[in-house]
């Protein structure tokens, strides 16, 4: 394991509140198929613009997709295309349109409501892939028992619009504090204690959170190990989830039910989890390559 | 139990749990450094409090333990209901 020192994700989520109420004002006026339209317009802008994104990008399209140039370039506005529609789907669904959408769920679904049933509390592992958020609504009951594990400086950023404009956030949010790492562990294990539910984005680390290098897609990679670790260590269930776009405004739910490793494993059992997921999120990232959505130098 | 006895009870869960030859531990030695912990391996520490002595310690009660001796002192006090 390695306490990461360069400089990675730091933290701060593009943009502002100004586009997503440029957005909703869109959907609410003119629908949501017209903001689609309109989004062509803002991808072909944030080509040029937005010069680290699009580096990293043409990265992940060269290198990891193993694309030629040509190619390459087509990828770059299908990549910022569909993160842009799944922010519209985002502020869509969130303010009142859930019905213009399909939503299907994989076939292991009802053993993850069982987990959630069994009162041992769990951690939900996503990643910044396809449109996690979009699964908020079916949190139902379970959502007030949901604490979603976000860094604080991202949360910030996002709290204003969110209050302002999701009508039913039915979860809540658990901002992480960067500079104290212990009262994060012990928030977490209160929350775990209390038989409720933490979800972590698995993909994603300041510089000084401590990491393990994996096997990613055939290069090396950088993941935190923090919320394996807090799993292997308290025991309890482990879920791999990812909510993906599919064609004509469907998405689906992906839920991977991981195996328990043993406490005193002599592999590390927080990195056999990794593993696990690295796997499971391998699955999700081939099936839908351009619906990776971590614009920063991952890999190395 | 009699504070020779709880000391060496913990020195004995944290020999067996962190994989530190016990001849290490001593009273005075700084415990993060001896056992090689950073603060995501202090979960470790509080299960293994849980689960041999029975309580939840919280996150401000390990800011003011620096060495084993401190450590010793507050497991005995909360042990003994302070």
């Amino acid at each position: 394991m390695d306490n990461n020192n360069n400089k990675a994700w730091t933290g701060k989520t593009r943009g502002g509140t100004f586009g997503y109420r440029f957005f909703i004002f869109l959907i609410d006026k003119l629908g949501i198929r017209f903001a689609y339209i309109f989004l062509a317009f803002v991808v072909i802008y944030f080509i040029p613009f937005a010069p680290k994104a699009t580096s990293a990008s043409w990265w992940y399209a060269r290198n990891i997709l193993r694309k030629n140039r040509i190619q390459s370039f087509g990828f770059l506005f299908k990549n910022y295309y569909r993160f842009g529609q799944t922010l519209i789907d985002k502020v869509a669904i969130s303010s009142g349109n859930k019905e213009q959408y399909k939503f299907i769920f994989d076939n292991s679904y009802p053993r993850f409501l069982e987990i959630l049933n069994e009162g041992k509390g769990a951690i939900l592992v996503g990643a910044h892939v396809g449109n996690w958020e979009i699964g908020a609504p079916f949190f139902d009951k379970y959502g007030e028992k949901m604490h979603i594990a976000m860094l604080d400086a991202e949360y910030q950023k996002i709290k204003e619009m969110l209050e302002q404009y999701s009508q039913n956030r039915n979860y809540n949010v658990f901002p992480l504090d960067e500079t104290d790492g212990l009262a994060n562990i012990f928030q977490v294990k209160a929350i775990l204690d209390r038989n409720e539910y933490i979800c972590f984005q698995g993909d994603r680390f300041l510089g000084n959170t401590q990491t393990a290098k994996v096997d990613f897609l055939d290069k090396k990679a950088r993941f935190p190990i923090g919320p394996f670790l807090l799993a292997s260590r308290l025991q309890v269930p482990v879920i791999f989830y990812f909510s993906m776009r599919n064609k004509k405004m469907t998405y689906k739910f992906h839920f991977h039910i991981a195996q328990t490793v043993p406490k005193v494993s002599k592999s590390k059992p927080e990195i056999l989890l990794l593993t696990q997921y690295t796997k499971e999120l391998e699955k999700i990232v081939k099936k839908y390559p351009e619906q990776w959505f971590n614009y920063y130098r991952f890999w190395g | 139990m009699n504070k020779t006895e709880l000391i060496q009870q913990i020195n004995e869960n944290l020999a067996e749990e962190f994989e530190v030859d016990i001849e290490t531990i001593s009273p005075d030695a700084p415990l993060m450094s001896t056992l090689d912990l950073d603060s995501l391996d202090l979960v470790d520490m509080v299960v293994l409090v849980e689960q041999n002595f029975k309580f939840t310690p919280k996150a401000t009660d390990f800011k003011g333990i620096v060495t084993f001796q401190d450590f010793y002192d507050f497991i005995g006090n909360k042990m003994n209901g302070q």
